[in-house]
């Protein structure tokens, strides 16, 4: 403790304590002398001999300040001190080593904000890891009847919710508004351990029949219809023309639910109603919190169990219930393609590292003989060491600064680019995380690039370093193996992120030209919401969606007009069975299906999707004529292999109802469209006619009627679609200025957002590829200049015995050839090993794909030849007198 | 460098600040120099002090409070830094000797019965 105090003390007593010092080893040396003179040396003598005796006096020095005080802080300063004097002193060398840094540093940390608010940081609920989903097959809703079975039966889990979507039209206020919603069980948003900002949560009972007419408000939506006025709490609002009382504020960072109807800016309980017995309709989410001590595994094992029993009850039902981890719901899909790119800007920082070292071992070398005085006059190796990696640091550090701010911007631009798939983008930031992967990171580039070069510096020999001349004529055979290392390896990186963007270039042209089956240029589509609204009563609705359609047809620069419930890419999608008249009942849940859409006429031309046989739904298929139905060719093939299916009858639901079939008969087939994933090929789809369905005109008292409310029109125009939408608007408040309108889009925006992920991707690893191209070429420049310039003699030697230019400019490629093509192969290796983790990320193209692979290869190739053609050049220009005077 | 002999002993880590408190016990107040000369008399030419070695031992023992150096002149009229023992010297002598003779008696003792 005592000698804690003395050393600390003595930090700041330096200079004091260095004039002791000298004092004291003056002194030595003079007592040192007397004795060799007492000897009967002469005085001079005697001086040259106590000194000979006492050995080295720096050195000496040296090992006392390291017993006097905390030297390694002293020293830091000190390195700190010299290695900023010494970045000051080569201002070009430290800017593009600073530049580099940044880059590497900057993007690494940009993208690792995004894992880190994405994939690391918990769901914002109260011990998230404990929360789970029960869907079919890890993503599909679930019947209710078997909700509460699963519920009633279990033992496993705290508590388990339900949460079903909703979208009412919020009416009795200016502008009316189509806000996205869910009704949810009474226990939903308390199992989630949220509390509310106002208000509370529902209590027991408020989800019973005839109860459920309270609601909870989302930061957002309280801030904009509420002015986040206080006294909201028990004012009436009216959702889908019915009264219901605000009961709680939900704070500014709650979302529910947060993987899908990501939207939902208010909460109403669920009563269920008539859907409580209903094992088919499959609309529920379910979520649970497991109990404490029961492992997802107990869980998973116990809901087989029950859903195995519940099975054999009902058949059909229950099947593929899978209990998955709420964040994997979350995260799931972008997490491989957001590792990916954490993987590709990881290797664009090595190639940076590499970059930088063999930058820095140039600079060693140039530095050689300061060093050998260093240590020739008492610095220890591991000093020296230490003080070229205190340099490297304040280098590292000083990338890593300009890193972070062009980590600000990058993530700002990730944020504003990145599509709306990537869930809980909007957390994106710089926190104490993202600031810790910044040190560590920095510190490790700093060992990465860094650590070579000065152990290399240390090693060096003194008395060669100290001669006159000691610029040699070639460098060490290892310090050429080192810096051709480092060159070959930033070729294999580039060359393995080159092949990753080639892949998702080719990858993303493949889902370029892919056909979505209809023509979505000029085509503009929007959402008109008729719930709550005097357009929603039964026989006014059909009168409204014709006059509505006829008013719209009528507007100047409007060619078709169409509708339909759910709109291709965008919309929801809903599954249904169906039995096909004449042939035998299959067996439960193994009967056709078909993606169910209904369809207003004028919708199959409005969309250009191509008539294949028969006709297409038009203004006679009402409720009086015979039921029709339309399909598409995979549903004609499918079902009716080499028949004609025009003609044939189908009802939808099949065995699930009862009474006597609703028979729709076939009187058309359409060409394919896409459904919901544009990567995906289309499955069997049914398009029934609007005017002729009792749900959609609300005219039945079908509990699927509520979900259909709304109708999404879709209007080809001869200019530019956009330019419509106002006209359109107008249309429909010509109604009714209480219909909200959503979801204004044109066509081709749906389709580009349908494709928005993968082009996400490809512009950033294709911005990655580019930087690592760039680097791996100013690498290979960087390398092949300075291997030059230290062999200007013994090229010009060779050049006076009579070597060609053609030869030396041969040489020299070949050398650098040499190293390209070493990388590469080793890039290629590796890119084959990655290829395999990207396959289920391609589209339309494998991941040994030729063409990439050809084209990565040739385009590494010239940046190598390109990188190397100017040093090349400049040795083949040399004058061999020159040369061999210079040196 | 100091002459490199062969037959040099290397001081065993922790014996010199020992053989130093000793040294200065029985000699009384002495300089570096007159402490490296004593130990080099005394061990037959074979305990040769690097100076490395002295300085940093000499500059602990003082920020333990064990020694303390003050300035004063020689015999030759020769300035010169005299270090002397202190109290908290002298026990830490006493504790450490009785620490240096278990240990070197336990290691004897270990030496003659593996003979």
């Amino acid at each position: 403790m005592r000698r804690f105090l003395a050393k600390l003390l003595n930090l700041f007593r330096g200079p004091r304590a260095e004039r002791e010092l000298a004092r004291e080893i003056d002194s030595h040396l003079a007592l040192l002398a007397e004795d060799f003179e007492r000897r009967g040396l002469s005085p001079d003598e005697a001086r040259l001999a106590a000194r000979r005796a006492y050995g080295g006096v720096e050195q000496a020095k040296e090992l006392h300040r390291e017993a006097r005080s905390f030297i390694r802080i002293e020293q830091l300063f000190q390195d700190v001190r010299y290695g900023g004097r010494n970045l000051l002193r080569t201002p070009g060398f430290t800017a593009v080593a600073v530049v580099t840094l940044a880059l590497g540093i900057g993007a690494t940390t940009a993208i690792f904000s995004v894992v880190n608010a994405v994939l690391l940081r918990p769901l914002a609920y109260r011990d998230s890891d404990r929360l789970v989903t029960l869907l079919h097959y890890g993503t599909g809703p679930v019947g209710t009847a078997n909700y509460i079975d699963w519920r009633d039966q279990s033992r496993s889990f705290e508590a388990m919710g339900g949460a079903d979507y909703w979208s009412p039209n919020l009416t009795n206020s200016d502008p009316p508004e189509h806000l996205y919603g869910l009704k949810v069980t009474q226990n939903m948003l308390p199992l989630l351990g949220v509390q509310p900002l106002l208000g509370r949560l529902f209590a027991p009972g408020e989800d019973l029949p005839g109860a459920e007419h309270e609601v909870i408000l989302s930061y957002r939506l309280w801030q904009r219809h509420f002015n986040a006025a206080r006294d909201v709490l028990g004012k009436p609002v009216t959702l889908d023309g019915e009264s219901y009382t605000i009961v709680g504020v939900m704070p500014p960072t709650f979302k529910f639910a947060p993987f899908w109807a990501t939207h939902t800016e208010l909460w109403v309980p669920d009563a269920f109603g008539a859907g409580i017995h209903d094992r088919g309709g499959n609309h529920l989410r379910v979520f649970a919190r497991l109990k404490t001590g029961v492992t997802l595994q107990q869980a998973r094992a116990e809901i087989a169990a029950i859903t195995g029993r519940l099975e054999r009850q009902y058949p059909a039902t229950n099947r593929g219930v899978a209990v998955t981890p709420l964040k994997q719901n979350v995260v799931g899909n972008i997490e491989t393609p957001l590792l990916m790119l954490l993987g590709a800007v990881g290797f664009v920082l090595l190639i940076t590292c590499a970059n930088v070292a063999h930058m820095l071992l140039a600079r060693t070398s140039d530095r050689q003989k300061e060093i050998a005085v260093r240590i020739a006059i008492g610095a220890g190796r591991a000093r020296v060491v230490a003080q070229f990696l205190t340099e490297n640091l304040l280098l590292a550090a000083m990338g890593a600064a300009a890193g972070l701010l062009l980590a600000f911007a990058g993530t700002k631009a990730l944020v504003a680019l990145s599509p709306a798939y990537i869930p809980r983008v909007d957390m994106v930031g710089i926190d104490t995380h993202v600031v810790l992967f910044l040190l560590s990171i920095t510190v490790l580039t700093a060992l990465a690039f860094g650590l070579a070069p000065a152990m290399r510096a240390a090693a060096g020999n003194l008395s060669a370093a100290l001669k006159e001349g000691g610029r040699g004529d070639s460098d060490g055979v290892r310090r050429n193996r080192l810096r051709s290392f480092l060159v070959a390896s930033e070729f294999a990186l580039a060359f393995m992120l080159l092949i990753g963007a080639g892949l998702m270039i080719r990858s993303f042209s493949a889902l370029q030209s892919v056909d979505p089956g209809f023509n979505p240029h000029n085509v503009l589509s929007m959402v008109v919401s008729v719930a709550g609204t005097k357009e929603a009563e039964p026989y006014r609705r059909k009168i409204f969606y014709r006059e509505l359609l006829e008013k719209i047809r009528g507007l100047p620069g409007v060619i078709s007009v169409g509708g339909i419930n759910h709109l291709p890419l965008a919309g929801d999608q809903w599954d249904r069975g169906f039995v096909i008249e004449g042939r035998p009942q299959p067996r439960p849940g193994e009967g056709p299906g078909a993606v169910y859409r209904i369809v207003m006429p004028g919708y199959f031309e409005t969309m250009r999707l191509p008539l294949r046989r028969g006709r297409a739904i038009a203004d006679r298929d009402e409720a009086r004529a015979p039921a029709v139905v339309v399909i598409n060719e995979r549903a004609a093939h499918a079902y009716w292999p080499g028949e004609d299916p025009i003609g044939k009858r189908i009802a939808i639901g099949g065995g699930e109802q009862s009474g006597p079939p609703n028979w729709l008969t076939v009187i058309g087939v359409v060409a394919d469209a896409k459904q919901m994933d544009w990567a995906q090929e289309p499955d069997p789809e049914v398009y029934l006619a609007a005017l002729q369905h009792r749900d959609f005109l609300g005219e039945s008292g079908d509990p699927i009627a509520p979900h259909m409310t709304y109708i999404t029109l879709v209007a080809r125009t001869s200019g530019n679609p956009a330019d419509l939408a106002s006209d359109i608007k107008r249309a429909v408040w010509s109604f009714d200025r209480n219909l909200p309108v959503s979801a204004v889009l044109t066509m081709e925006r749906v389709v580009a957002d349908a494709t928005a992920q993968p082009r996400f991707e490809v512009l950033l690893l294709g911005v990655f590829a580019a930087i690592a191209l760039l680097l791996a070429a100013v690498g290979i420049y960087g390398v092949m200049n300075y291997a030059v310039s230290r062999r200007t003699r013994e090229i010009g030697i060779r050049m006076s015995l009579g070597a060609s230019r053609t030869a030396v400019l041969r040489m020299v490629v070949q050398q650098a050839a040499v190293q390209a093509l070493a990388g590469s192969v080793a890039g290629l290796v590796g890119a084959l090993l990655l290829g395999r983790l990207m396959a289920n990320m391609l589209y339309g193209v494998r991941p040994t794909d030729p063409v990439t692979f050809g084209a990565v290869a040739m385009v590494l190739a010239l940046a190598a030849l390109f990188a190397t053609y100017v040093p090349a050049r400049k040795a083949s220009r040399i004058e061999p007198m020159v040369a061999l005077r210079n040196e | 460098m100091p002459s490199e002999g062969a037959d040099r002993i290397a001081v065993l880590q922790g014996t010199l600040d020992l053989i130093v408190l000793r040294t200065l016990q029985t000699m009384g107040p002495q300089h570096a120099y007159a402490i490296a000369t004593r130990l080099l008399q005394l061990s037959g030419d074979l305990l040769h002090l690097n100076q490395g070695t002295l300085y940093p031992a000499l500059v602990r023992l003082e920020q333990q409070g064990r020694i303390k150096g003050s300035w004063g002149t020689t015999e030759s009229k020769r300035e010169a830094k005299f270090y002397a023992i202190t109290k908290a010297g002298q026990k830490a002598l006493a504790d450490e000797t009785l620490r240096w003779r278990r240990m070197s008696g336990l290691v004897e003792k270990l030496l003659s019965e593996g003979a």
